[in-house]
């Protein structure tokens, strides 16, 4: 199960798993994301290729208008899946 | 181990689930877990997605040989899906260029140490080796 979760501060709080199940609801809260933001991955436990396909839609539509999301506190296995799907050089990590 | 699971997305927590019994009566790292959910979540829904003219269930067995783990799913009545035969995904695009599909089989290839693709009798078999380390 994922949960998504939107900051005070702007940043938007990603927790438990995010697989294929999750991309219908993932992609509605994703649509409310409209200016550059971060999305903090410190309760994230587990990314799939469909997940990664959610957050490039959206990288690409805010690119369009200037945006851009930077992703945080990603555990090391989001780390490397981000490495081997090339998503070090389209998104900025920290 | 061994078990049926329904051809549908919802069945990926069950699945989920069974890797974690598997893990538990082998006594292996719990850091094999997010390897294992994503090989077996990806070539799953490759499955659920391309073949629904199946209505058989997809099979997964997971089991451990020394220092091998093999991993292998069967797709039954289905046409065959080589995934051996896919093509790689060039990961350095700029992000106009980039699709979110495709992904799925490039990152399974990356996880593990060898893949073997069988059909026979409109039965699709994909059995995948991942090397335990020490």
């Amino acid at each position: 199960m994922l949960h998504i979760r939107f900051g005070e501060n702007g940043e938007v709080h990603l927790t438990g798993r995010f697989d294929a199940s999750q991309v219908d609801k993932a992609t509605e809260e994703f649509e409310k994301i409209t200016a550059s933001c971060t999305l903090n991955f410190a309760e994230l436990e587990y990314i799939s290729s469909a997940g990664l396909g959610v957050l490039l839609m959206t990288q690409r539509r805010l690119n369009d208008s200037g945006q851009s999301l930077k992703i945080v506190n990603l555990n090391k296995n989001i780390r490397d899946v981000f490495r081997y799907a090339g998503f070090d050089k389209v998104f900025e990590i920290a | 181990m061994e078990k049926k699971f329904k051809r549908e997305i919802e069945s990926l927590e069950k699945i989920s689930h069974f890797v974690g019994e598997f893990l538990k009566s082998h006594s292996l790292d719990n850091a094999l877990s997010f390897s294992i959910n994503l090989i077996v979540e990806e070539l799953f829904t490759n499955m659920v997605k391309y073949n629904k003219e199946s209505g058989e269930d997809v099979e997964i067995s997971l089991s451990k040989e020394g220092k091998k783990l093999i991993i292998r799913l069967t797709d039954f009545d289905v046409e065959p899906f080589d995934v051996t035969k896919r093509g790689e995904v060039n990961v350095n695009r700029p992000l106009t260029e980039r699709k979110a599909g495709g992904l799925g089989i490039h990152l399974v290839k990356r996880m593990v140490d060898q893949i073997d693709y069988d059909y026979s009798d409109r039965k699709s078999t994909i059995t995948l080796i991942k090397m335990l380390e020490e």
